[in-house]
């Protein structure tokens, strides 16, 4: 039986998931607002986690689950952007806005999606191991979907390049992965739940 | 409109691949609510009930009304986080579709259990004891969740993005689920407990537990904080007894 799945695309417009991930370039400012979004809804998921020690833990949680992803857009992208023009692939400063954008406002919303159960976890389980070790993987999953969003935007850049010019591409692709995983995971390392704080 | 929710409960066995056509096509889904719905309360609520022969009593009333409601409060806080996980990963539904997506599956994983309740109640009548009726719970769980598992497969791709999606959906489903089900313990009761607590008192969590029985499952012990402080050893940081961790469930 043939089955047709609804893309970003055909899905409902007006729908927040939508609009977040539509993979159309639209001005700057827009791609700004979308950015924006993706760091506010991830601060839903700080909050969820901060209300483990509640009090000031709620702010800190918030700016810290936004600044891991704030940073790979504020260093990474510009980086990324940079080292694949040296290699002459076809990537515009606005289409690099938009892939940054779109993958940085996938994962916040996931990380608004996980918000819910990281509360109820994040309240309810006593040991500071385990609840650091929710806190992980909510991130991880989150970060793991918006650098596979990132990763297929600038592929799909890629696709009139040459064979051995996309490999150069793909090799900093992979590099540039390495440092996203690794910026944002220092920066959330300063998480106070990470830090096994009860 | 009582017709097209008995036909949905009909679609629930038999046509997991149009309940998931219809939830893509997010139409008018209330008769799919309804009917998914329904069978979640009553399905949980049957098998909760059939769980707490083996105690009796009150204890019937309890877990035919705490499975159900463990349910219910694992669906509303994942939902979302299938929501998103599919739009991330390219597999967006409409939200309301995703609500009826995930509610089917939880009506037909419950209509499962209610077929599996004879099978429970028969056992703990012929003398199945406390641990191997958690056991056979699990298994029965398990069964569900398959097929549960299973409709939401068939509603977002059954292919290789599609298996991810369910893979980490069911990540997410497991711990908070299995979270919630901890906080409302017990479902099946101790024989030999002297009265039936509608819930017991906040004690670790689902996640330590799994850890102690993996310890204790390669042989590896933790000494209870009661006896290491009556026999003069240092406690065990915070987590559940082996003990503890049995009684439980």
């Amino acid at each position: 039986m043939e089955e047709s799945f609804p893309t970003i695309a055909s899905a409902c417009q007006s729908s927040l998931a939508a609009r977040l991930n539509a993979p159309d370039t639209r001005g700057a400012t827009q791609e700004l607002v979308r950015l924006a979004a993706g760091l506010g809804l991830a601060a839903l998921y700080g909050l969820a986690l901060g209300a483990r020690s509640g009090g000031v833990g709620l702010l800190q949680h918030a700016l810290g689950a936004s600044a891991g992803l704030a940073a790979v857009g504020v260093l990474g992208m510009p980086a990324l952007f940079v080292l694949l023009s040296l290699v002459n692939a076809p990537v515009s400063p606005s289409a690099m806005l938009s892939a940054g954008a779109r993958s940085l406002a996938s994962a916040g919303f996931v990380l608004a999606g996980l918000a819910p159960s990281a509360a109820l976890l994040a309240v309810t389980i006593e040991s500071p191991d385990a609840a650091a070790f929710v806190a992980r993987a909510g991130l991880a999953l989150a970060g793991g979907i918006g650098l596979f969003q990132l990763l297929s935007s600038v592929r799909a850049m890629l696709l009139e390049l040459p064979s051995e010019a996309r490999l150069k591409c793909y090799g900093l692709l992979f590099g540039f992965s390495v440092f996203a995983i690794m910026l944002a995971a220092r920066v959330w390392y300063a998480l106070p739940i990470l830090k096994g704080a009860a | 409109m009582s017709s097209e929710v008995f036909a949905v409960f009909d679609e629930l066995l038999r046509s997991p691949r149009a309940i998931a056509a219809r939830c893509r096509a997010a139409g008018d889904l209330r008769p799919l609510f309804v009917a998914s719905l329904s069978a979640l309360v009553l399905g949980a609520g049957v098998f909760g009930a059939t769980l707490a022969t083996s105690r009796g009593g009150l204890q019937l009333l309890y877990s035919g009304v705490k499975l159900p409601l463990a349910l219910v409060v694992t669906m509303l806080l994942v939902v979302p986080a299938f929501h998103a996980i599919a739009a991330g990963l390219g597999r967006s539904l409409s939200f309301s579709g995703m609500i009826g997506l995930t509610l089917a599956a939880a009506g037909r994983g419950a209509l499962l259990l209610v077929a599996l309740s004879p099978l429970v109640w028969l056992s703990f009548d012929r003398g199945l004891t406390y641990h191997p009726g958690v056991l056979l719970a699990a298994a029965c769980y398990a069964l569900a969740g398959l097929a549960a598992l299973d409709l939401v497969l068939k509603g977002v791709g059954f292919d290789a993005r599609g298996f991810v999606i369910v893979g980490l959906f069911a990540g997410v489903l497991l711990a908070t689920g299995g979270q919630t089900a901890w906080m409302l313990r017990p479902f099946l009761g101790r024989p030999s407990a002297p009265s039936v607590p509608f819930l017991r008192q906040r004690e670790s969590s689902f996640w330590d537990a799994v850890q102690q029985s993996s310890l204790s499952s390669v042989g590896v012990y933790r000494v209870t904080r009661a006896l290491s402080t009556a026999e003069g050893r240092t406690p065990s940081p915070p987590g559940p007894s082996l003990e503890s961790a049995s009684e439980s469930r």
